[in-house]
C-alpha cells in the first residue's frame, strides 16, 4: 500500500489522494478541435477501407461461382458478388442451400442449367447456405442493397415452415444458422436467446458496411476467427500476410454424397407443419419479395419443387393446401412464379435438394413456363 | 451491464442528455440515483437491497452519531455493519471451508454448514467508500451530508459503483453538493479516457486472457517458458483489465462534470516496492493507508511496529481481494517484498549505484511473481506453477508475436512518457493518429462476446 505517503500526524485530515498528475497512465487528451480531426479521419477510414479492399481483393468468380461453404457467413462477400453479378445484367437465383447446390457441382447447379438453356453467363447462383427465409431477408436487406432494377428469382422452400423449429417459433433454444441476420428485438424469436448486447451489436453493425467488411476479413482470411484467436492458432504468423492470400475457392465437388434420399436411407417423414398464417419463415419470405420489389426488381418466385414422395399421406395434403396458399399469395400480389410438379423420386438427395439430374430437369420445366421464359427474357 | 457493450451506449445515450439537462436542478438526484439503481439491479435486481441497505444504514449512523456524544458506540455499529456484510457474502464460505478442514483434521466429526451465497458485484467497493464516509465523519474530516439524496448517489454513482475508484466523500461528494457547469473540455477528456479504457480492454486485455487462461486452466499441461510468459502476460492483463475499467469510469464521469480519483498511473514503471503501491489502485492504497496502517500506529512505533503494520496492512489488503488462501499469500508476499526492499533502499549502494531500469525490470519481476498466487485457481495449482517454472522443459511456449509485440510497445511508451521525449507524444498530430489507430483497431480486430472485468468478482 502507499505507506510512504503517510502523514506524519496520522490524525491529519486525509483527503483524496495527492498525485502527480504529470505523468499519467493516459497520455492521450484530445482537445475538441483534435477530436473532430480525429473522428473525420475516423469516419473516411470507414467509408473509404471497404472501397479500397474492395479493388484491391482479388475477386474474379467464374461463371459458375457460388459462395464457398466456409464462407457462408460472409455476407460482404455476398453482396459484392451479387453487385457484380447484376452489374452483368445476370438473372440472380437467389435462395438457399438448394440453389446453392449442395449435392452437386458448381456445374450441375440451377443456376447452371437455367444457363445451358437460357444462355451462358445469364443466371448467377446466389444461394446460401443455409439462408432460412428470416436470414434471407436480413441478407437482402442489409448486404444486397446493390441489387436494383436485377431479375431476381427467389427461391421458395416450404421445408422451412415444416415444423415449428423450422419456423424458429421452438421455445426451446437451440442455435439456428445465420443469427446475426435475423431480427434481433421485433418480432422475437423466442428460441433466440442472445444476449441483449450482443443483439444490439448486431443490429448496429449490419447497418455500417465497414463492420461488413471487417468481418469479411475475418471470415475470408482469418478462418473466421476474430484476431486474438486467430494469432492464437498461428503465434509466429504475421497476420497482414494471411490478407495477401487468395480468397478461398468455390468447392467444385459437392458438400455431401450426391445419392438420393431412399439410397441415403431416409424414410417417409410426417412433418408438423405450421400455418402459414403465424409463420415466421413465410412472414420473412413475403418480406424479400417486398424488399426486392421496392428496389424496383423484377421478381420471379420458384415454389420447390419439394420432395413430396417422402411426405406421409397427411403430411402431403397439408403441404399441399400450404402451396396453394403461397400461390394464390403469389397471384394476389401479382409475381410471376413457377409451382413446378415434384421432380422423380430418385432425383431428390433429401427433402428439398435435387441431384444434379434434377436440377436439369427442372431447368427444363422452368423454360417451359411462359411466365419464366417472359421473366427471363432480355428486354 | 459493461461499459465496453452496446447496451451500456444505450443506457448512456439515455442518462447523460437527461442528466445534462436536469443539472443543477432539483432533479439531478433523483435521476442519478435511479440511474445508477437502474444500472446496479441489471445484474440482479436483488443487489439493490443491499445497497439501499447500506445506504440507509451509513446514513442513519452518522446522523445518529453527529447528535450523540457517544461517537465511538455509532463507529463501531457502523464497522459491525459493513464488514458484517462483507464478511456475510465474501467470507462465509471460506471460513466455514477452513472451519470443516480444522475440524476433520482435530478428529471431530462435525462440519459447519458451507453457504452458497452469491458474491453481490461490487460490493468491497462500495461498502469501503461508505466506510470512508462515515470514518472521516467520526474523525470531523468531512461535514455530514444532510441530503440522504446526495449521500446515496455518493455510494451508488454508476460509473465507479462495480469497480471504483474508491471515492472519498472529500471528492466525490463535494463535487456532488457544488453545481459545476460541464465544460466542453470535460467532454474532450472524457471521450479521450474513454477510448483509451475501451482500447486497454477490449484489445488487449481480453487479448491476453486467452492466453493466460489456457495456461492457467491446466498447469500441468505446460512447460516452463509457456508459465512464465502466461505470468508475464497476466501481468498486463490485469493491469489492462483493471485500469481501463478505471480510465472508462473516470471518463465517463468527466463527461458528466465529475473527476473521479487517479488509481493507475504506469505501475510496471515502479522502481520500489512503496513505488509500486503509490502507482497501482491508489484508492485502495491509499484507503488502506489511511483506515488500516495508520490507526494500527503506521511508522510511529520504530522500525519493528512499521514492519509489523505494514505486513498487517498487505496480508488485509490480499484478503480485501478474495477469500482465498491465494490471496492472503499474494498480500503476505508483498507485506516480504516491501520489507525486503524497504531494507535494501537504506543502503547507499542500492540507492545510489543500482540504475534505475534494473530497479524497475526487478519490481515488475517480484510484482509478476507474486501474481501468480493471485490468478491460480488454488493454492496447489500456484505451487505446481511455481516448481514447474524452475524444473520443466522448455517448449515452445506459442505464444503470440502480436499480443508480445503490443505489450512491449505499451511499455515502451510509458517509459517514453515518463521521459524527456514526452513532450513528442503530446504533439497533436501524434495524438491524433493514435487516436485513429485505437478506434480502427477496436472497430475491427477484437472479436467475441465482451468478457467482464478481473476486478468485478471482489
Amino acid at each position: 500500500m502507499a505507506h510512504d505517503h503517510e502523514n506524519p500526524q496520522p490524525q491529519a485530515k486525509p483527503t483524496a489522494p495527492r498525485i502527480d498528475l504529470r505523468f499519467s497512465s493516459n497520455a492521450l487528451l484530445l482537445s475538441g478541435r483534435q477530436w473532430v480531426i480525429a473522428g473525420i479521419i475516423f469516419v473516411s477510414v470507414l467509408v473509404l477501407a471497404p472501397r479500397t479492399g474492395e479493388r484491391l481483393e482479388n475477386f474474379h468468380p467464374p461463371e459458375d461461382y457460388r459462395i464457398p461453404y466456409d464462407l457462408s457467413n460472409d455476407y460482404w462477400l455476398f453482396g459484392r458478388y451479387a453487385r457484380q453479378a447484376a452489374s452483368h445484367d445476370r438473372t440472380l437465383v437467389v435462395g438457399d442451400s438448394v440453389v446453392w447446390g449442395q449435392y452437386v457441382k458448381p456445374g450441375e447447379t440451377l443456376s447452371h442449367c437455367l444457363g445451358e438453356r437460357g444462355g451462358e453467363k445469364r443466371f448467377a447462383n446466389l444461394g446460401l447456405d443455409g439462408a432460412h427465409p428470416v436470414a434471407l431477408a436480413g441478407l437482402l436487406r442489409y448486404y444486397a442493397e446493390g441489387i436494383t432494377r436485377s431479375r431476381v428469382l427467389l427461391h421458395c422452400n416450404l421445408l422451412w415452415t415444416a415444423s415449428k423449429k423450422h419456423d424458429l417459433r421452438s421455445e426451446k433454444e437451440f442455435r439456428f444458422n445465420h443469427p446475426t441476420l435475423a431480427p434481433q428485438f421485433v418480432p422475437s424469436i423466442p428460441c433466440y436467446t442472445e444476449p441483449y448486447s450482443r443483439r444490439l451489436g448486431f443490429a448496429v453493425e449490419r447497418q455500417v458496411p465497414f463492420f461488413g467488411w471487417a468481418n469479411h476479413l475475418r471470415v475470408a482470411y482469418l478462418a473466421g476467427m476474430d484476431l486474438p484467436t486467430w494469432t492464437m492458432e498461428h503465434p509466429a504468423e504475421n497476420p497482414l500476410t494471411a490478407t495477401r492470400q487468395p480468397l478461398v475457392p468455390a468447392e467444385e465437388q459437392p458438400l455431401h454424397e450426391p445419392i438420393s434420399w431412399t439410397a441415403r436411407g431416409i424414410t417417409k417423414q410426417d412433418f408438423e407443419w405450421v400455418d402459414l398464417e403465424t409463420s415466421l419463415q413465410w412472414q420473412f419470405f413475403r418480406q424479400s419479395v417486398e424488399i426486392l420489389r421496392a428496389r424496383n426488381n423484377k421478381v420471379f418466385a420458384l415454389l420447390g419443387p419439394f420432395n413430396e414422395h417422402m411426405l406421409s399421406d397427411e403430411s402431403l395434403n397439408t403441404y399441399a393446401a400450404r402451396k396453394q396458399m403461397v400461390e394464390k399469395w403469389l397471384r394476389r400480389e401479382e409475381i410471376p412464379y413457377a409451382a413446378p410438379a415434384a421432380l422423380p423420386s430418385d432425383l431428390y438427395a433429401d427433402a428439398s435438394h435435387p441431384l444434379a439430374e434434377g436440377y436439369r430437369l427442372l431447368a427444363r420445366q422452368l423454360f417451359e413456363n411462359d411466365a419464366f421464359t417472359s421473366f427471363a427474357a432480355r428486354p | 451491464m459493461l461499459f465496453h457493450t452496446w447496451t451500456f451506449a444505450i443506457f448512456f445515450a439515455i442518462v447523460y442528455p437527461v442528466y445534462r439537462a436536469a443539472k443543477g436542478t432539483r432533479f439531478e438526484l433523483p435521476w442519478l440515483l435511479a440511474a445508477s439503481y437502474f444500472f446496479y439491479g441489471c445484474w440482479n435486481p436483488l443487489y439493490l437491497l443491499l445497497i439501499a441497505y447500506g445506504t440507509v444504514m451509513d446514513y442513519w449512523i452518522v446522523v445518529r452519531m453527529d447528535r450523540s456524544g457517544r461517537k465511538k458506540w455509532w463507529i463501531a455499529l457502523s464497522v459491525v455493519s459493513n464488514l458484517g456484510l462483507l464478511g456475510f457474502f465474501k467470507y462465509a464460505r471460506f471460513a466455514a471451508t477452513n472451519l470443516n478442514w480444522l475440524l476433520a483434521h482435530l478428529g471431530l466429526a462435525y462440519a459447519v454448514p458451507v453457504p452458497d451465497i452469491l458474491l453481490p458485484v461490487g460490493i468491497s467497493f462500495f461498502t469501503f467508500q461508505s466506510m470512508s464516509y462515515i470514518l472521516d465523519c467520526y474523525r470531523g474530516h468531512v461535514e455530514r451530508e444532510r441530503s440522504f439524496l446526495r449521500y446515496a448517489v455518493y455510494v451508488s454513482l454508476f460509473t465507479q459503483l462495480v469497480a471504483g475508484p474508491i471515492e472519498r466523500a472529500s471528492n466525490l461528494l463535494r463535487q456532488l453538493r457544488h453545481d459545476r457547469r460541464i465544460a466542453w473540455e470535460d467532454v474532450t477528456d472524457g471521450l479521450s479516457l474513454f477510448l483509451v479504457g475501451l482500447f486497454k480492454k477490449v484489445a488487449l486485455a481480453d487479448y491476453l486472457a486467452l492466453y493466460v487462461n489456457k495456461v492457467y486452466a491446466a498447469p500441468a499441461e505446460f512447460q516452463a517458458p509457456a508459465l512464465l510468459l502466461a505470468t508475464f502476460a497476466f501481468a498486463w492483463q490485469i493491469y489492462f483489465d483493471f485500469s481501463g475499467y478505471t480510465d472508462m469510469a473516470r471518463g465517463i464521469a468527466r463527461m458528466m462534470g465529475l473527476r473521479l480519483l487517479f488509481n493507475f498511473n504506469n505501475p510496471y514503471l515502479a522502481d520500489s516496492l512503496g513505488d509500486f503501491w503509490r502507482r497501482w489502485h491508489i484508492s485502495l492504497s491509499t484507503w488502506f493507508r489511511d483506515y488500516v496502517y495508520i490507526p494500527l500506529g503506521g511508522n510511529r512505533g520504530g522500525q519493528f511496529s512499521t514492519y509489523r503494520n505494514m505486513c498487517l496492512t498487505m496480508v488485509i489488503s490480499g484478503l480485501w481481494h478474495g477469500a482465498a488462501w491465494t490471496f492472503l499469500i499474494w498480500g503476505a508476499l508483498h507485506a516480504l517484498g516491501r520489507v525486503l526492499t524497504r531494507e535494501l533502499e537504506r543502503s547507499d549502494f542500492y540507492r545510489e549505484r543500482v540504475p534505475r531500469l534494473a530497479k524497475q525490470l526487478g519490481v515488475f519481476a517480484f510484482v509478476t511473481f507474486a501474481w501468480i498466487f493471485f490468478r491460480a485457481q488454488s493454492l496447489d495449482d500456484a505451487w505446481l506453477i511455481v516448481s514447474r517454472i524452475f524444473t520443466s522443459g522448455l517448449a515452445d511456449p506459442a505464444f503470440p508475436m502480436l499480443a508480445l509485440a503490443m505489450v512491449l510497445s505499451i511499455w515502451v511508451y510509458e517509459f517514453l512518457c515518463e521521459s524527456k521525449a514526452r513532450p513528442l507524444l503530446e504533439r497533436a498530430p501524434v495524438r491524433v493518429t493514435m487516436a485513429v489507430a485505437l478506434l480502427v483497431y477496436v472497430a475491427v480486430f477484437p472479436g467475441g462476446a465482451a468478457q467482464k472485468f478481473i476486478y468485478f468478482q471482489f
